[in-house]
């Protein structure tokens, strides 16, 4: 706020005292000029009486000639006081309002309004550097969830459409550098509801700044961060973020998962896939020969995993001089049908069109498609604007950079034992991983896979840790239904953080600890209903002992006494 | 030499002699004190108050609050004046004329004080 009305009164300077001197010169005048009261006796006017009347004539209020009828010398006085402070007046006016009008001012207004809500702030909340299309969808996803985030972008377009959103929880935003350590601070990164920063921008080297800073404010943050490249993912990784999402690499890795792992694939999508619907198993072409167009950051990712797994590739490339392509690489433009029979079109089972245009990519696969309609068709598409297009060329998978960023991201907001989880099943055989993803369909049904954590804390599972004083829980007792215990609820433990320590797929005999961390997998009914046997002591004494303990403290204290009870038990 | 400091400096110290000017003379009489240089000492204190604005520094804050000071007496002695002037043909009694004065006397101390943090900043500048 200071800042604000230091800015305001420099700039008013000259107004202020041009209207000063104005109305000091007029009633000066008039105090010297000789008047007349009403009996044509001689008058002069007082300050009082100059200040009066310079006061209603230069607001145009204009009373009259007060306290007496005018002479001649005053009325010529009064025609020029009168131009005079109208036009100092509307000088004053006009710059006053050319200073609200000024973009520097109003981001003064802005910001300061921004610094005070920030401020106020008394729910969790996610700090989001950039607002793409990633951002926006994730903005939308947590509002949807109940979590408020805090918005930076720097482009005034996108960050303008918040202020008119129609999001359950409205979203703090400020057009700011997010990589300005001074904004960061603002934006709330060392607020104590600070759960994390989401560094989404398009620029590599502005996340990597947006890392280092939030590190060096605050070394205890989560840290989200998208990288494009390889180089920046690693080097982002070493300034203490906890995970990085290379959209490319993502999508790649499970095209990969798909051909070589189908379980582990699904596994991924569940987990961090879309959570509005369920992601079913597709099938892919046996192995053969796939193409892949245009070698950017697209190209190289699906290259390198691609060959991982051992499918035979063949690159088409535009660029003449590219100088890392893979051997074999046909240069041409993938556009025309000549480049793509001499890329063995005929023979091939897949095709990738991963240009950075969206045109060209939808140019090829229809290209494609003539050429052999037995192809598996893939395509990137690079901006959220041409999805009709994308849709209705009916291709077999695309991949949408913010979608795929927002979704993954999301899932690792609410479920931060998630990052942990898939480094360890990424690297299981597919025997196992398959294993794992029919248990999982098991406790999902034909629901949308929903996952949460359990932490046994005070907070979380109240009733649990009361029972851990003077007793032990298994992981089996907690997964009883709370209403039959004979069977369980439709949901498994995917994964157990103790202290340092990491269980994948914890036994069902093992005993429950105070401060562990559960990552559960299931339907949204087991998701209430382990709310009920976690905070509710009787229920859990239910499905512990199958002992109904009664509700209230009165029937408690009376089924205490053993007579009481007996009695009770017998009737 | 710059016009601006010249101009503020100008502003700063007339504002402190028309106050001076002003205040000098006796209590009782209404001779000794000019209206007109009232209105004068008002005016420029005003203006020297506005020059002030928007100086961030910590000098700049102190110089702004002397000068509201020394306007919000000034104004006070001029509204008694003007309130106890208004009935006709009376001249000024004796107790107002020494509230006017002894409020004009504050003003100046204001102004004063305003001079000589004017003085101690030139000097550190020299420096």
């Amino acid at each position: 706020m200071p800042n604000l009305i230091y800015l305001l009164l420099r700039r008013l300077r000259s107004p202020l005292i041009t209207l000063i001197l104005v109305y000091a010169i007029s009633m000066t005048g008039y105090v010297l000029i000789p008047g007349e009261d009403g009996n044509h006796d001689p008058y002069q006017m007082t300050f009082f009486d100059a200040f009066y009347f310079v006061s209603f004539m230069g607001t145009t209020i204009g009373f009259g000639e007060i306290p007496y009828e005018f002479t001649q010398p005053q009325r010529y006085w009064t025609l020029v006081c009168l131009y005079a402070t109208v036009i100092s007046w509307l000088y004053g006016i006009g710059s006053l309002l050319s200073v609200f009008q000024d973009p520097a001012f109003r981001q003064q207004t802005k910001l300061n309004s921004f610094k005070r809500s920030v401020t106020n702030i008394r729910q969790p909340f996610y700090l989001v550097c950039g607002y793409g299309e990633t951002g926006r969808k994730l903005v939308r996803d947590l509002a949807n969830d109940g979590i408020l985030s805090v918005v930076l972008d720097l482009d005034e377009a996108p960050i303008n459409d918040l202020e008119v959103n129609n999001l359950s929880i409205s979203p703090l935003w400020l057009r700011a550098d997010a990589s300005d350590a001074q904004m960061l601070e603002i934006a709330g990164v060392n607020h104590r509801c600070c759960q994390g920063i989401i560094s989404l921008a398009n620029d590599d080297r502005v996340n990597l700044t947006i890392a280092i800073v939030g590190q060096l404010i605050n070394k205890n943050i989560r840290l989200i961060a998208r990288a494009d490249t390889k180089e920046a993912e690693s080097n982002i990784l070493s300034f203490g973020a906890n995970e990085v999402i290379n959209p490319f690499d993502t999508f790649a890795s499970r095209l990969a998962l798909a051909l070589h792992s189908p379980g582990l694939h699904l596994i991924t999508e569940w987990t961090t896939g879309p959570r509005d619907k369920k992601v079913d198993e597709f099938s892919l072409p046996v192995k053969g020969t796939w193409i892949i167009c245009g070698f950017g950051n697209f190209g190289r990712a699906a290259y390198q995993y691609l060959d991982e797994v051992g499918e035979r590739l063949c690159v088409i490339s535009s660029d003449r001089h590219g100088r890392d392509v893979p051997a074999g690489t046909i240069i041409g433009r993938p556009t025309e049908a000549a480049t793509l029979k001499k890329a063995g079109i005929d023979n091939a089972v897949g095709i990738i069109a991963g240009t950075g245009n969206d045109p060209d990519n939808l140019s090829v696969l229809m290209t494609a498609n003539e050429l052999n309609p037995n192809l598996f068709r893939i395509a990137h598409q690079n901006e959220d604007k041409n999805k009709p297009i994308f849709d209705a060329a009916k291709l077999d998978l695309v991949m949408q950079r913010g979608d795929l960023v927002a979704d993954k991201i999301f899932a690792l907001i609410r479920t931060p034992l998630l990052g942990d989880f898939l480094r360890i099943v990424g690297r299981f055989k597919p025997d196992r991983a398959n294993q794992l993803a029919s248990r999982m369909i098991g406790v999902m049904g034909n629901d949308y896979p929903e996952l949460w954590e359990i932490s046994i804390t005070h907070e979380e599972a109240p009733a649990i840790i009361e029972r851990l004083l003077h007793s032990q829980i298994f992981i089996k007792d907690i997964l009883r239904h709370p209403d039959n215990r004979g069977r369980n609820v439709s949901a498994m433990v995917l994964f157990l953080k103790r202290g340092e320590g990491n269980v994948i797929l914890p036994d069902e005999t093992r005993r429950v600890k105070p401060g562990d961390r559960f990552l559960m997998c299931g339907n949204k009914t087991a998701n209430h209903k382990l709310q009920i046997t976690t905070h509710n002591s009787s229920y859990l004494e239910y499905v512990i002992t199958g002992k109904r303990l009664p509700d209230s403290w009165v029937w408690r204290k009376l089924m205490g006494k053993k007579g009481f009870a007996k009695r009770f038990d017998h009737s | 030499m710059k016009t601006e400091k010249v101009v503020f400096a100008f502003f700063i110290v007339l504002a402190l002699t028309l106050n001076f000017g002003f205040f000098l003379g006796d209590f009782s009489n209404v001779a000794h004190h000019n209206v007109y240089e009232l209105f004068a000492a008002i005016v420029v204190s005003l203006i020297a108050t506005v020059l002030k604005f928007g100086d961030r520094t910590h000098l700049g804050s102190v110089f702004l609050a002397t000068s509201l000071v020394a306007d919000l007496q000034l104004i006070c002695a001029a509204i008694v004046w003007g309130i106890n002037s208004q009935s006709v043909g009376v001249s000024l009694d004796e107790n107002s004329l020494a509230t006017i004065i002894s409020l004009s006397g504050g003003a100046l101390l204001a102004n004063i004080i305003s001079v000589v943090l004017l003085v101690s900043e030139t000097i550190n500048l020299r420096r």
